[in-house]
């Protein structure tokens, strides 16, 4: 069973592990390997990664010299203004920037639309960028460029109603 | 005086609260990765900072290499240990971590790719010269008769790139044997991409006995005895003990020897356990596998040696003396472990989640309490049923088993269903009494039970 998988076959593949439990699968289909993840909010609806991250160089700054100092306890998100916010669909670095010195991605006042990408989150060396995930006006910037943030750590205030 | 070696626990439950004391034991400062349904959780509480690596499912944040990786980075992490199950074999996060200069508390990639496949684990143990089940390849599906006289029924297939329980089948007689091969190899060529297939001898009635390895990975290498974990439904361990009982010193020998062989083979590094079928038919011991992580039942090992693996395992890995004693075959005690899970044991096993509503735990010498369980935690739905390990230590194995009854009876845990009945009905079976029963001894006893009581 040597023949290429068709773009069917693979279709096929995703349509019946969606329907099952599977939190991830990898599948060797003849010399075609495919990884999957059910991880609907992991990714937070940002756009696909690949291409992105293409356009974004990578931050002179290495990840280690940009860590912070450890904060100190599980309350180590700051708190919660009133109204919504963006929050970190993953543990990462935050850039507000596509690179240094380049124009910020958005700032406050900017009208956004869901996938509107309003940061990059650099896990491991991998860029991702970061969409609104909402439609709305946002405020006041939370999270620091290059700060470190952990999985739901606000990134920014939102007015969805505006 | 210099700062104190951060310790990143890659891991939730109660071996993430067993790594947080081993932290405290040498000095360091443990900091948790977590995820949001683990983020104020006990073991939290007991670490000096919390860092939520991803959503509650653990595919979103405990599996994920990556995260913990960012996680050990923003943690300042010196080492990172993985406890079990996760990434604790997983040679990607160990790569990660090596990129950024952060110690991994496990074997090196290259040994978890080495025992982590049925096919290279089975290599590496003969060329060791470990006992291994007779095995020959199939070169022709249509011709696999003759090989089933050769090595006896009932037998196995195997896939050679099989893992994890898959690709394997059980034959009793030729006919089998000859319409069941061509079909397995079909299924490995689809699920693995190479349908190669051995037949090995199948040991219907043989017991699980394994030996806790230590290594410094240059070729040192500690054996801490062996225990029995015989007590298995579906291959779920539910019992472990040390000594592994009524193991005659010849076979004893076999075991030690073969799994310090492989260690220095391998120049393993830090914990390891090595697997085998001990048969109760035949005198034959063969190799199963090669666990590269700490196990479950680890603490039977450390209450009857008085050693502290996991303490050893951070050492080594922070590049200190892991500070182990070299010990005998067989401990001066008995020890018995008891793993206590959200389960019903009258509704086939069936887990439960919920709050706990009252707990107590039994006191006294000997007795140890693995959990992160308190009165008040909602245990989670999402992960593994385990919510806490009772250990009790005594002079030999008859004190043992009735001091471990008497712990259980005296423990106290309401607020969703255990798998306690289950222990005091095994505890005190005549069978279990006697020791050495094999793995395929508790699911039809227990089956019978329910159809006595009906």
């Amino acid at each position: 069973m040597n023949e290429q998988p068709s773009w069917q076959d693979l279709l096929d593949l995703v349509a019946q592990l969606n329907e099952s439990n599977f939190e991830s699968a990898s599948v060797s289909y003849g010399n075609i390997s495919v990884q999957l993840s059910n991880s609907d909010t992991f990714i937070g609806g940002a756009a696909p990664a690949a291409a992105p991250a293409a356009a974004a160089p990578a931050p002179v700054v290495s990840t280690s010299s940009t860590t912070p100092a450890p904060a100190a306890t599980v309350a180590a998100a700051p708190a919660a203004p009133a109204g919504e916010t963006i929050d970190a669909p993953m543990i990462g670095v935050f850039y507000r920037r596509p690179a240094p010195g380049a124009e910020v991605f958005a700032k406050p006042g900017d009208r956004v639309e869901a996938d509107t990408t309003i940061g990059i989150i650099e896990i491991m060396k991998l860029m991702n960028p970061i969409a609104a995930g909402k439609a709305g006006v946002l405020g006041e910037f939370l999270a620091t460029d290059a700060q470190a943030v952990e999985f739901g750590t606000p990134l920014v205030v939102i007015d969805t109603n505006a | 005086m210099t700062e104190k070696p951060v310790v990143l626990v890659a891991n939730r439950g109660e071996i993430a609260m067993r790594i947080i004391a081993a932290a405290r034991r040498i000095g360091a400062s443990p900091v948790l990765a977590a995820s949001t349904a683990d983020a104020d959780s006990p073991v939290a509480r007991a670490a000096d900072r919390v860092i939520v690596i991803g959503a509650a499912p653990a595919g979103q944040s405990y599996l994920r290499p990556e995260q913990v990786a960012q996680a050990a980075v923003h943690a300042g992490a010196s080492v990172v240990h993985p406890g079990y199950g996760f990434l604790s074999e997983q040679p990607k996060l160990c790569e990660l971590l090596e990129e950024e200069g952060i110690a991994f508390a496990g074997p090196r990639p290259e040994t978890l790719r080495a025992v982590g496949d049925k096919g290279s684990a089975r290599e590496v143990a003969i060329a060791a010269g470990v006992p291994v089940a007779a095995g020959v390849e199939i070169t022709d599906v249509t011709n696999v008769v003759p090989l089933g006289e050769q090595i006896g029924y009932p037998l196995l297939i195997k896939a050679i790139h099989g893992g994890g329980g898959r690709g394997i089948r059980l034959v009793t007689n030729p006919e089998e044997l000859a319409s069941l091969a061509p079909q397995a190899a079909a299924e490995a060529e689809a699920a693995f991409g190479n349908g190669a297939l051995y037949v090995e001898r199948y040991y219907g009635k043989a017991r699980h006995v394994e030996v806790q390895v230590f290594g410094d990975g240059e070729g040192r290498a500690w054996i801490f005895g062996d225990r029995d974990c015989s007590v298995q439904r579906r291959h779920q361990k539910l019992i472990e003990e040390c000594p592994a009982p009524n193991l005659t010193d010849a076979r004893r020998k076999v075991l030690h020897d073969s799994s310090r062989a492989l260690v220095e083979a391998l120049k393993y590094r830090g914990a390891g356990t090595v697997e085998f079928l001990v048969d109760t038919e035949t005198e034959d011991v063969v190799f199963l596998e090669v666990n590269a992580r700490i196990q479950v039942e680890h603490p039977v090992t450390e209450e009857a040696f008085g050693v502290d693996l996991v303490a050893a395992q951070l050492r080594l890995a922070l590049g200190m003396d892991p500070e182990l004693p070299e010990v005998g075959p067989v401990p001066p005690a008995a020890v018995i472990e008891l793993r206590i899970n959200a389960e019903d044991p009258e509704a086939d096993f069936m887990p439960n989640s919920g709050t706990i509503s009252k707990l107590s735990w039994p006191r006294g010498p000997g007795i140890r309490i693995d959990t992160q369980l308190e009165e008040g935690y909602k245990f989670p739905p999402f992960y593994d049923s385990l919510m806490a390990k009772l250990i009790v230590r005594a002079h030999n194995r008859d004190a043992a088993v009735a001091a471990i009854r008497q712990a259980a009876l005296n423990t106290n845990i309401e607020g969703l269903k255990t798998t306690l009945s289950m222990h005091d009905y095994v505890l005190s079976h005549p069978d279990f009494i006697a020791g050495a029963v094999p793995t395929s001894w508790f699911g039809p006893v227990w089956e019978a039970r329910k159809e006595n009581n009906a």
